[in-house]
């Protein structure tokens, strides 16, 4: 008997010569990862690729099995190739880098791939990928875990429901009052120091209050005035800390504990149903100069919280010089670590709220989402094992409508049900309203460089108006940016070339038909492929079929109908209610949480995955939008 | 189960550990710490209820494994490859189980289990057994209960799995946020009962009050599933005519092992088999499939990883949570469906 007998007896000799032939894209080699490259392994695959971006921790070491001590910060996708060496019989190629990043991996090098298998742990790569799939009509088996709960969506592009079909749990937002004049719970003292005062004292982009839009969670003018007041004072702290002048940090307590607990207090308003805060005492800080015990297993008292503040605030005042005046926080740095516990501890303590230990603030501050080797198991094991069926390779249970390949949930472990350990719900037909793979028509543009150079914008328009018959009045948008290009009354770019308007590799465009008749073209979403392969004056539009439909407000509201009815005919079954009851986007540290510290990624990320013009809820706003401060995201 | 002592973690273990932690908590991680749990067999299964109860952080582990690795396990097993074909498979396997985890204790034995004698097991708070013979797996059974000892059993055919499992009588407790129906002492189910609730306040949120409830879950021997298992009563008439097939193939493939050894079975044979057992579990015989059935015997005894993995990730989460004595366990059949991904428990 033969390695592969085992497997020839399940499938067949021609399907097991398929899979010898199929070249698969595993997405990350963390929790789910690890479990899949084996899967894969042992299933033959005839090429896997694996991308990761990451380095290993010691944290992954109790679930990402391929890792060992040594490995540490090492990359993740090389050292697992090299982990599996043993048992592999498979051609492995391994990246370490960004599945969004166009330069790496632009989007004709996902075209070499049979199927794509996601192991992600954030929002944005996992509808990066999705996006791609959906482009390339490429099948992709969506995955995730937190803790005890898991699932496994296969995703099969115009078949069946995409990774956008579904709204996502909306995140937790606070208003900004709750964080800053009246905290209730821990979490908020947690975000009030981390997202707050970490920043104000240490982050070189100063935060400030001028954004019309904000949640204040108030009407109160007078508070929202102090609010704004408080903000600019406490910059000026950040002084103190330029100072390096260690005998000052009293001033920042006095500042934070007392003042401005103080000045809280003189808006009545505020305390009618409330409990007061008591500010710190004079004495209280004071005492703690000398105490210098403290416990990171335990919580401990308030003045060694405040003992520890002082200490800390000296060691990031000296790091701060340093550093180039800037530093991030870090829930592994373990100096901005305690000073946000500390903070919070003592905020906590003044609002009556208890305090916490550094174990769980560190996990409400850097968003630590558990995880365990035996979900991942059961999780990579469903992806790997539907992925037969998704390519058709068993002859006995033959694929004849995607909607009859299933989907699967942990179930009982995540308590969901007492008598199945998982639960199987059929695959649904995409959502007509998905703004992903429903609402727009999608294809490539090849372009050359050449090409990009020297084609003006208004011939691109004519060239899309003609291959698929819209009409005179239409609109062009650049869909990474949601910049207009052109319009019926913008025509001011249309002479410039391509590259002139900033197109480029990877570049997502959108062409909407304008009209104002009953039925108008569908739009059509473009992907520009620009690459040297192609001859030089290369630009070829996708051969897609654009229908004709009827135009949006007309659509809306049969589509509103349209899904009452479905939730009638589908709202009964046990699946369905099985399948709201739990949505799972992390792996790992997911990234969909508090991230408010100002940064670069947006313009930094690939176009591509950010929305189109539909009706901005708060979840995708915050994901396009990550210096929004105000709106504090919780998972 | 013998009592466990608890000791403080140490702060290396609580990094390497800390997103288990987050789970379930330090003290069931130092419960486990001192658990001891004897594997029999390193097959697919094995390997993967090996390698994720060494992560996690087990006190002792035991492996019994008296077979050599063939051509045929390195399509399904991970740790050997194919320079080990002909040795001994826990010789070749040894190192890589121990490099998961320095801080479990393994010992590595060639031995079958019918050499062993009842001395050997008592060292054991828990056993499992995967890829065994019904008829083995009976007197397995037999002495697990003689001894007190909880006992997981998995195998797999093909495509189709289960899982047996006998803590013989067990308590665990359960917490869960008080609804407006307060829970109450008596029966949850045939094998379960709720035998004591406290309750206590929400630290944070006053309104909150958790519920702590004790269950007794008892259990069947593997012998006694085998005579006479039925789900009459159990499930309501819609549930009976829903029951997968893989439910009555499996049953009729242990019992063929369990009366004529390993002998082969032909498809017209297990037809008539499984339809008797359908009638003795009182679904409908129009569950069974040519289909089905075809593949199940022509599967029958096959490893395959994906499979595996599932149901050794199952096994493990379960034999995890019951040493550090968390919440409820499985009880105490369940079966798996590779093609459609239908995973029913049953109480026998």
């Amino acid at each position: 008997m033969a390695r592969k007998s085992n497997l020839v007896a399940i499938i067949g000799e021609d399907s097991f010569q398929k899979l010898r032939s199929s070249r698969c894209l595993l997405v990350g080699a963390g929790g789910i990862g690890s479990e899949l490259l084996k899967d894969l392994i042992l299933m033959e695959f005839g090429e896997i690729h694996v991308v990761d971006l990451d380095t290993i921790d010691l944290s992954n070491l109790n679930r990402q099995f391929l890792f060992r001590q040594k490995d540490i910060k090492q990359p993740k996708s090389t050292t697992a190739v090299k982990a599996v060496q043993h048992f592999n019989n498979s051609k492995l190629v391994p990246y370490q880098g960004n599945v969004m990043d166009t330069f790496t991996f632009p989007l004709h090098w996902f075209e070499q791939f049979d199927i794509i298998f996601n192991a992600l742990d954030n929002l944005a790569a996992r509808r990066y990928v999705n996006k791609i799939s959906q482009f390339l009509s490429l099948p992709l088996l969506e995955s995730g875990t937190a803790g005890f709960d898991g699932y496994m969506q296969p995703i099969i592009p115009g078949k069946t429901e995409c990774f956008e079909c579904t709204t996502k749990e909306t995140p937790k937002a606070f208003p900004v009052c709750t964080i800053r004049s009246t905290p209730s719970q821990p979490i908020h003292c947690i975000v009030w120091a981390k997202n707050f005062l970490f920043n104000q004292l240490f982050a070189s982009e100063v935060y400030t209050d001028e954004d019309n839009n904000k949640d204040w969670g108030t009407d109160d003018d007078e508070e929202i005035k102090r609010i704004k007041q408080e903000t600019n004072e406490l910059h000026e702290l950040q002084k103190i800390i330029i100072s390096k002048n260690v005998s000052r940090i009293p001033e920042i307590l006095h500042k934070l504990f007392i003042q401005d607990i103080n000045k809280l207090l003189a808006i009545e308003n505020l305390w009618k149903t409330r409990t007061k805060p008591v500010p710190l005492s004079l004495s209280q800080i004071k005492g703690s100069m000398n105490t210098s015990k403290f416990d990171s297993n335990s919580i401990g008292t308030i003045q060694e919280q405040i003992s520890h503040f002082i200490k800390i605030t000296e060691q990031l005042m000296d790091r701060y010089a340093r550093e180039e005046n800037h530093i991030e926080f870090d829930k592994d740095d373990v100096d901005t670590l305690e000073f946000v516990v500390t903070a919070a501890n003592i905020r906590s303590h003044i609002f009556n709220i208890p305090m916490k230990s550094v174990f769980d603030i560190k996990q409400i501050a850097g968003n630590i989402i558990p995880a365990i080797a035996t979900t991942n198991a059961i999780i990579a094991g469903l992806s790997s094992l539907i992925s037969l069926r998704v390519l058709n390779l068993l002859k006995y249970a033959p694929v004849n409508n995607y909607t009859d390949l299933n989907m699967a949930f942990t179930a009982k472990a995540s308590n969901l049900s007492q008598n199945r350990y998982l639960s199987n719900p059929k695959l649904a037909s995409s959502n007509c309203n998905c703004p992903v793979c429903s609402k727009v028509c999608r294809g490539v543009i090849k372009l050359s460089f050449d090409s990009l150079k020297k084609l003006k914008l208004s011939h691109l328009i004519g060239l899309i108006r003609d291959k698929y018959e819209y009409p005179e009045d239409i609109s062009l948008l650049d869909a990474s940016n949601q910049r207009l290009l052109a319009d019926y009354d913008f025509e001011d770019l249309n002479d410039r070339t391509l590259s002139e308007v900033n197109l480029e590799n990877g570049s997502i465009i959108l062409f909407s038909d304008e009209n104002d008749d009953t039925m108008v073209r569908k739009s059509i979403e473009l992907y520009l492929d620009v690459n040297d392969r192609f001859p030089c004056d290369t630009c070829k539009l996708p051969d897609v079929r654009v229908p004709l439909v009827a135009s949006t407000d007309d659509l809306s509201k049969n589509e509103e109908d349209e899904e009452k009815e479905e939730d009638k005919a589908v709202g009964t079954t046990d699946n369905n209610k099985e399948k709201d009851g739990i949505v799972i986007l992390g792996d790992d540290e997911s990234d969909i949480v508090i991230d408010t510290e100002p940064s670069n990624d947006s313009k930094k990320r690939p176009a591509g995955i950010q929305e189109l013009g539909e009706p901005s809820n708060k979840r995708k706003k915050l994901a396009n939008d990550p210096v929004n401060f105000d709106l504090v995201e919780l998972d | 189960m013998k009592s466990m002592t608890e000791g403080k973690l140490s702060e290396d273990e609580i990094a390497l550990y800390d997103r288990q932690i987050r789970l379930w908590g330090m003290a069931a991680q130092a419960n486990m710490r001192s658990a001891k749990v004897l594997l029999i067999n390193l097959g697919a299964i094995g390997s993967e209820i090996a390698k994720s109860i060494v992560l996690s952080g087990i006190g002792h582990l035991t492996i019994l494994d008296a077979h050599k690795v063939t051509e045929e396990d390195l399509g399904s097993q991970f740790f050997i490859g194919s320079k080990d074909v002909g040795q001994w498979k826990i010789d070749a396997a040894k190192e890589r189980v121990q490099d998961l985890n320095s801080r479990v204790e393994l010992k590595f034995d060639k031995q079958f289990f019918q050499e062993k004698d009842e001395k050997f097991f008592q060292h054991f708070d828990l056993v499992v057994a995967t890829e065994m013979k019904a008829d083995d797996a009976v007197k397995l059974n037999e002495l697990t209960r003689k001894l007190n000892i909880p006992l997981y059993v998995a195998g797999s055919n093909g495509l189709f799995a289960y899982i047996f499992i006998d803590l013989i009588e067990f308590i665990s407790e359960d917490e869960k946020l008080q609804s407006i129906r307060p829970t109450v002492v008596g029966p949850i189910s045939n094998n379960r009962s709720i035998i004591e609730i406290t309750t206590r306040k929400d630290e944070e949120d006053g309104k909150k009050t958790y519920e702590r409830i004790k269950i007794k879950n008892c259990y069947t021997s593997l012998k006694e599933v085998l005579k006479g298992a039925t789900l009459n009563e159990k499930l309501t008439r819609r549930q009976l005519k829903r029951v997968t097939s893989i439910l009555p193939l499996t049953l009729s493939l242990l019992q063929h092992e369990l009366k004529q050894k390993s002998k082969t079975i032909n498809v017209e044979q297990m037809k008539m088999d499984a339809a008797v057992w359908c009638k003795q579990l009182g679904i409908p015989t129009s569950v069974l499939t040519d289909e089905y059935t075809q593949q199940f015997i022509k599967q029958r005894g096959i490893e395959f990883a994906p499979v595996a993995a599932i149901i050794g990730g199952a096994v493990a989460q379960d034999v995890i949570n019951i040493l550090g004595k968390r919440l409820s366990p499985l009880s105490n059949f369940i079966v798996f469906d590779g093609i459609t991904l239908d995973m029913p428990l049953f109480e026998f």
